[in-house]
């Protein structure tokens, strides 16, 4: 016997402390990670006294913004009157394995996470700065250093601003590195019912570029289904994948065309407000954001009555505090909110419980990006991009390594070689291509010997790899896969939001196994893949153990395996 | 777990009157822990810290295990025999001498229904007196004296289940995160899934918190601001016209009242913002399911029972009761006040509150206990007291109850227990009252007997016994038969089930409940004979002649003491969240060190005129008695108000509350007392009323 | 009620058909079967969490095992309790969990009693575990940060029980722990001493003060 009682759609969730966000939101209260960052920015750390002040301002209890306190990295790591941060992303130890890290550190006298006595100085690790191009990168307070002779500038306190990644198109007609014009979003206010440009961009096929590749049509249908008179659009903005600079090319040289997709999304799913997330280790998005939505406010493309149209729609720029996990879209709906970045199961999904408890489209800004092209010209148009292939095109970007680094929009269905040896132009100095990792650090890693494999979702999948966000990272000859392994661990252990089992334990066990010298029991730690792979809650623990099973698979030997 | 325990029972919580199923985790004969039970109906799974921790005081040092009797100024122990003989001789002598009505007894809120009805049987056939009473007199009988005359039972029209079915809520006069904490709880869960709630109260409540909206009304103004809710449903047309049709009468004569009580005349009287009247107004008349929720805020004033009745009348008038989310629920004060009563634990009536002159109920008791009862109505508490200063009263006997500490206008009550010649106190501690009395017998705490209690949603539980009485106490009901028999009538009950039996057979409206019958989720009441229980009252029709309840057209009136020159701030009392009542027990557990002293809650308005500084003993005067407490400046308070608890004999609240009373049961004013409040000398006198009650 | 008007879902539990309400989870059908699955995060009285991913069962069609706290039914969903790659996986966290503590669980806790269930005898996985930290300034309520495990239940017991939100999840990844409003202890924060934490920790991490010196004596 089943007694059926009322109870709400799907699966009930906990929901208390959104429930107190949203009803200070409604209020404008900051929220409570914006406080703590302030507070941070004003006096180098956070005490008791700045949490209570942050629980007192967002409505978030005294207990939950300590949580919040704790999470993010930007908030753990002391400041002194000059904040060091080294990069250690993949691209940076691709180029150093990591000596530039421990070259600052002996220098400075300091280790990451610490502050001189005197509060002076203090060293601080960051994930990543996004200039990949030219690694090594360090932040000096404000300003971004990278490449040759950076850490002697450090040491000289001469850093001066790095030089921006270049960036081209090899389609006849780009739709990436188009600078946004809104000319998608006037057609579609004029000519289209929000219907009609849902249906196009469910016919056009715009698989998620953020790495899932989960088909945007799909949630945008989701959320325009979803009961609510207020839904909301979020632009996810934390590119934390090692190795891509593209969500930031996006954010802070084109980012018109993302604010006009966030306003189509709007638009098609019936949300008048969008929020858009960067990174703190990208400094200029932010404002390179706001400045084009002021712009676009003066020409009447956010705001109320957009294109004289009755649709209204604006934006939040909001930004991250240093953690790779808030990229998963609950995460960075939590992040949003001011919470601790942690995931939660889905269901329920954002469409239909996403911010502030509300119905939510999440795209990475790259799939925003593609749809004022569809918008525009229709989906017939752009799947004429990629013929044969996934329709649309990609942002690719190359790390330091490669002869002629930055970002390139492509078509799908190119092949790997292609984009390595013809595009980037292939190592420097003559070097060889050990490995590539595609798509960040939850991708595969795919050898030099197979890069004739097809740049495409399936193709990519066959060979352990993925599309993911669209790094492509390059290992050259003298590259120690073993210690990519520990590298990769360790960012993974590192980064874990700590909140299921297998991905907060496995991993920092399976760096602990990569960390000595000794040899790694193969049969153990394949289990301990098997656990994150299909017992974690998120892509961070399932997705570790793919460039993992890459290495087990093509560099064993070097892993000093038992 | 089972292996660190040797034995685990499932009991109901002996606090407050929401009812917490609890296990009880024994290991060598003491208590170990306890924890919710998961299938609690009221509780599911939780309950707060004076159900789960407070129990060491069953373990105390200074229980009472011995009985006592009073030698001059000294009590020595005694044996069983020796107290019930003096107990005999006493009261055969006085009723000889004076009349059995010259012998009253008090029943208490804290016993076991069965105890309840032995405890009036004792009164009422053994002694021959309708002269009982309990302490329901001094809390919520006016909600009991409403209910019955708008709608015809007296008790919640649903369950705590409706907090989560209702779609909005008034909480008038109650402070259910301190006071009731499970359902505080359950409330505020409820209000963060959507449920709306208007918070009513001079104080700003936790729960305001979360509210759509707080009131708060000066106060002694609750009917005012009742009337003009009523005013603005009628006004704006949320009235349920079908319903009031229907099922209602007297609503013409409540219409004429409400009209000329438009929210700029209830700002007048009560200080509320005429748009706050308007908006609570709406937010309870414009959903389909609504519930108000009340406690003693409502109750303890001059006309608290009148405010009960214009709560019923904003229910009748729009509809809300007896469906699912639209109910009435008095939040009670004692795990089992709602039982007490119901067990007939009072002067005017028998079981199911049926009066002692209705002829074929009485004679039915009279065949069930073969004696000859009275048919006159006996004396309440405060008439209790007031006879017994005059001379009328010679003899008590109190079961389970601190008086002297709890009850209203101390000195007088003081003076009534001096003047009795015999007094009779059974009670698990000394207690101000036992000061006072000549034969003490030491009795049983909750987590030792069995029994059953009745909680605030009409449910009677099972009471289990976890552990046994320390020493040679012993469970009420048996002292009771004790006492009984040695008076020359043997109630002949061979547990605390057949005492329910004999209720059950006696009682209509409980007619299908049995100790078998209730298992481990109990039964509401009425309880039809094949035990079909009723969750939710007046479904179909009201316990009324011709089936419709019945508004009261009841015009506000002033409160019976109130602000001067002399007195220029009201005094309101209740509850913290650490303690109970008078503090007898929570006061000897762990709880003590969480809360270790009383406070008085002042604005920093009033704080800075007066010159009180936050942390500052102050003296707190009333028009009868005076008390020194320390201050805490908040702006929880409205200005020209101070709150406090009685929780610690240290600072007798109680010393300042008049006789001012209901005027319908006697309910004591103990909402509304003018003070007035000056700062104290740095050292001042401070001398415990009590000795520091000692923790294990 | 019964499902026989067709409002319930009908799924099967290790071929046994059962009926459910619509929006109940694959645990709930489980156990509605009379059917068994391991939890360590999950707690009747709160929503379902979906951390510690020791519900894994394999439902047919699906990729590989899912949690079944988290899961909704789906009609003619077949679940599958019994599922070898799923078992291994749960044996695998499990040992994982154990491997963190710097002492086993006492015997008595949900913990200890699962991994006798599952028979794991010492942990195949070791390294770093969690320094001890006793807080003990509470009359009742007791804290050893080291045996937390972050199964968030007493953190959801504040919050969606009790409303008091005096605790919270504390740091990140393996360092992840609880901790009473700003770390000073439970009197320290908005703790009103419910003690519904201590009732629903599956490994005393938080436990009641007295049953510590039970099992101490």
């Amino acid at each position: 016997m089943v007694s059926y009682a009322e109870r709400p759609e799907g699966i009930v969730v906990s929901q208390n402390l959104v429930e107190l966000v949203r009803r200070h939101h409604a209020v404008q209260a900051p929220t409570a990670l914006e406080v703590l960052k302030q507070a941070l920015e004003h006096h180098g750390e956070i005490t008791d006294a700045d949490r209570r002040s942050a629980a007192q301002a967002s409505g978030l209890p005294d207990a939950a913004v300590y949580g919040v306190s704790t999470f993010y990295d930007d908030l753990l790591q002391p400041r002194g009157r000059r904040h060091v941060r080294v990069c250690t992303g993949t691209a940076c130890f691709a180029a150093t394995a990591d000596a530039h890290v421990e070259q600052l550190e002996q220098a400075l006298g300091l280790e990451l996470g610490q502050r001189s006595a005197d509060g002076e100085v203090s060293l601080a690790e960051t994930v990543c700065l996004g200039f990949c191009h030219s690694s090594p990168a360090v932040r000096d307070g404000d300003v971004i250093d990278s490449g040759p002779g950076l850490i002697e500038r450090v040491l000289a306190g001469a850093t001066r601003p790095a030089t921006e990644p270049e960036w081209s198109s090899t389609l006849t007609e780009p739709v990436l590195t188009r600078p946004g014009d809104f000319s998608g979003l006037a057609r579609a206010l004029a000519e289209l019912t929000p219907q009609q440009l849902l249906d196009e961009v469910k016919q056009a096929n715009v698989r998620g570029r953020g790495g899932a590749g989960f088909p945007a049509g799909a949630k945008w249908q989701f959320a325009a289904a979803a009961d609510g008179e207020q839904k909301y659009i979020v632009a996810n903005g934390d590119e934390g994948d090692p190795g891509s600079f593209i969500d930031k090319y996006l954010m802070e040289r084109n980012p018109a065309l993302v604010l006009e997709g966030m306003a189509l999304a709007g638009y098609a799913v019936g949300a008048s407000h969008g929020f858009i997330l960067t990174r703190s280790e990208y400094p200029l998005s932010k404002p390179a954001l706001e400045q084009a939505a002021a712009a676009a406010r003066a020409q009447g493309w956010l705001g109320e009555e957009l294109g004289g149209s009755s649709f209204s729609f604006d934006v939040t720029v909001l930004e991250g505090a240093g953690s790779y996990v808030v990229g998963e879209e609950t995460a960075l709906i939590a992040c949003i909110e001011g919470r601790r970045g942690t995931v939660s199961a889905r269901p329920p999904f954002p469409a239909q419980r996403g911010l502030h408890g509300l119905p939510t489209v999440v795209n990475n800004v790259e799939t925003l990006a593609n749809v004022p092209f569809i918008a525009a010209r229709g989906a017939a148009a752009y799947a004429q991009l990629s013929p044969g292939a996934t329709p649309g095109s990609k942002l690719v970007c190359f790390n330091e390594r490669f002869a002629r680094p930055g970002v390139y929009e492509v078509s799908f269905g190119v092949s790997m070689r292609e984009l390595c040896e013809q595009l980037a132009g292939g190592l420097v100095d003559g070097r060889v291509i050990k490995a590539v990792q595609i798509g960040g650090p939850l991708g595969g890693i795919l050898p030099g010997s197979r890069l004739d494999t097809t740049f495409d979702f399936e193709p990519l999948a066959a060979e352990g790899c993925m599309v993911g966000h669209g790094g492509i990272l390059a290992f050259d000859d003298r590259t120690d896969m073993r210690a990519v392994a520990r590298h990769l661990l360790r960012f993974g252990a590192h980064e874990s939001c700590g909140k299921c089992f297998p991905c907060r334990i496995g991993l920092k066990r399976a760096h602990e196994q990569f960390s000595g010298e000794a040899p790694v029991d193969r049969e153990r730690f394949e289990q301990l893949l098997e656990a994150l792979e299909l017992g974690s809650l998120c892509a961070h623990g399932s997705g570790l153990p793919a460039p993992m099973r890459s290495l087990l698979a093509h560099f064993p030997d070097e892993l000093r395996l038992a | 777990m089972t292996q660190r325990f040797d034995s685990e029972v499932t009991t109901v919580c002996g606090y407050c009157g929401v009812g917490c199923r609890l296990e009880a985790h024994v290991r060598d004969g003491r208590v170990a822990s306890i924890s919710p039970a998961l299938d609690g109906p009221s509780n599911k799974g939780h309950t707060c810290l004076k159900g789960r921790f407070a129990h060491q005081f069953s373990r105390s040092r200074d229980r009472l295990t011995e009985p006592l009797i009073r030698e001059g100024d000294e009590f020595r122990t005694a044996t069983w025999a020796e107290a019930i003989d003096r107990i005999r001789a006493e009261l055969t002598r006085i009723k000889a001498t004076h009349g059995p009505d010259a012998i009253a007894g008090l029943a208490s809120s804290r016993g076991t229904n069965e105890e309840c009805y032995a405890m009036s049987r004792l009164m009422r056939a053994a002694v021959g007196t309708n002269n009982i009473d309990n302490c329901s007199r001094v809390c919520h009988s006016p909600t009991s004296w409403a209910l019955r005359k708008s709608l015809g039972l007296s008790g919640a029209t649903g369950s705590f289940d409706d907090i989560e079915a209702a779609q909005a809520a008034i909480i008038i006069g109650a402070n259910p995160t301190e006071g009731h904490p499970v359902v505080g709880a359950r409330i505020k869960q409820a209000t963060l899934r959507g449920l709306a709630l208007v918070t009513i109260d001079p104080r700003r409540i936790e729960l305001s918190d979360y509210a759509v909206l707080h009131l708060s009304p000066r106060p002694g103004t609750n009917a005012a601001v009742m009337l003009g809710l009523a005013h603005v449903v009628w006004r704006d047309g949320l009235l349920d016209h079908d319903f009031i049709a229907a099922r209602t009468e007297g609503f013409d004569e409540v219409q004429e009242l409400i009209a000329t009580y438009a929210p700029e005349q209830v700002h007048e009287i009560t200080g509320v913002p005429a748009a706050d009247i308007e908006r609570a107004a709406h937010v309870y008349g414009e959903v389909d399911r609504a519930s108000i929720l009340w406690g003693l805020g409502v109750t303890e004033h001059l006309y608290g029972s009148e405010v009960v009745r214009l709560i019923c009348n904003l229910a009748l008038m729009t509809g809300k009761v007896g469906r699912p989310g639209a109910a009435l629920l008095p939040l009670r004060g004692q795990n089992n006040v709602q039982g007490s009563s119901d067990m007939g634990a009072l002067p005017d009536t028998y079981t199911a509150y049926r009066s002692v002159a209705d002829e074929d109920v009485a004679q039915a008791f009279e065949r069930a206990w073969g004696e000859p009862l009275s048919r006159e109505k006996g004396y309440t508490i405060p008439q209790m007291f007031g006879a017994a200063v005059d001379g009328r009263l010679k003899a008590m006997y109190i079961f389970g109850e601190d008086v002297a500490q709890s009850d209203p206008n101390t000195a007088h009550v003081i003076k009534a227990l001096e003047s009795l010649e015999f007094l009779v106190c059974q009670d698990i501690f000394q207690t101000e009252t036992t000061r006072y009395a000549d034969v003490v017998l030491p009795a049983s705490a909750f987590l030792e007997k069995d029994g059953t209690f009745t909680n605030a949603e009409r449910r009677f539980q099972l009471v289990a016994p976890a552990i046994d009485p320390p020493g040679n106490a012993k469970p009420d009901l048996e002292i009771i038969q004790m006492v009984s028999r040695a008076l020359g009538h043997e109630m002949g009950y061979a547990d605390s089930a057949a005492v329910m039996d004999e209720i059950a057979a006696l009682t209509p409206e409980y007619a299908g409940v049995s100790h078998a019958r209730l298992g481990r989720r109990g039964l509401q009441w009425p309880v039809a004979a094949d035990g079909t229980d009723s969750v939710i009252l007046y479904r179909d029709q009201f316990e009324l002649p011709g089936g419709r309840g019945r508004f009261a057209a009841l015009p506000y009136k002033q409160p019976g003491d109130a602000a001067d020159q002399e007195f220029p701030l009201v005094l309101v009392t209740g509850r913290r969240l650490q303690h109970y009542n008078a503090g007898t027990m929570t006061r000897r557990t762990g709880n003590l060190q969480l809360v270790d002293r009383e406070w008085l809650e002042i604005h920093p308005d009033d704080a800075e005129r007066l010159w009180i500084e936050d942390g500052q003993r102050v003296s707190v005067r009333s028009r009868v008695g005076r008390i020194e407490v320390e201050a805490r400046v908040t702006d929880r308070i409205e200005p020209g108000h101070v709150f406090t608890a009685f929780h610690f004999p240290e600072v007798r609240t109680n010393l300042l509350i008049g006789s001012s009373a209901d005027v319908n049961t006697s309910c004591p004013e103990y909402k509304v007392v003018a003070v007035d409040v000056r700062p104290m000398a740095e050292q001042p006198a401070f001398t415990p009323a009590v000795p520091e009650p000692a923790l294990i | 009620m019964s499902g026989a008007n067709g409002a319930g879902i009908r799924v099967t539990v290790d071929g046994s058909p059962v009926e459910v309400a619509p929006g109940s989870t694959v645990l709930e059908a489980i156990r509605a079967a009379g059917g068994s699955v391991p939890t360590l995060c999950y707690d009747e009285r709160q929503a379902p969490f979906g951390a510690c991913r020791v519900c894994l069962v394999a439902v047919a069609g699906a990729p590989g095992p899912v949690p079944a706290c988290t899961t909704p039914c789906r009609e003619q969903m077949q679940i599958d309790t019994r599922d070898d790659t799923a078992r291994r996986v749960v044996r695998t966290i499990v040992e994982l969990v154990l491997s963190e503590l710097p002492v086993a669980p006492a015997p008595h806790t949900e913990l200890a009693r699962l991994a006798r269930e599952l028979e794991i005898g010492a942990p195949r996985f070791t390294g770093e575990v969690h320094a001890p930290r006793l807080d003990d300034r509470h009359p009742y309520l007791v804290f050893q940060h080291e045996l937390c495990i972050s199964c968030g239940r007493c953190v959801r017991a504040c919050d969606e029980v009790q409303g008091a939100f005096a605790l919270t999840a504390t740091g990140r990844g393996f360092h992840a722990n609880v901790t009473a409003g700003l770390d000073a202890g439970f009197r320290d924060s908005t703790c009103v001493s419910c003690g519904a934490c201590a009732d629903t920790c599956p490994t005393d991490a938080i436990t009641e003060t007295t049953l510590l010196n039970l099992a101490a004596a």
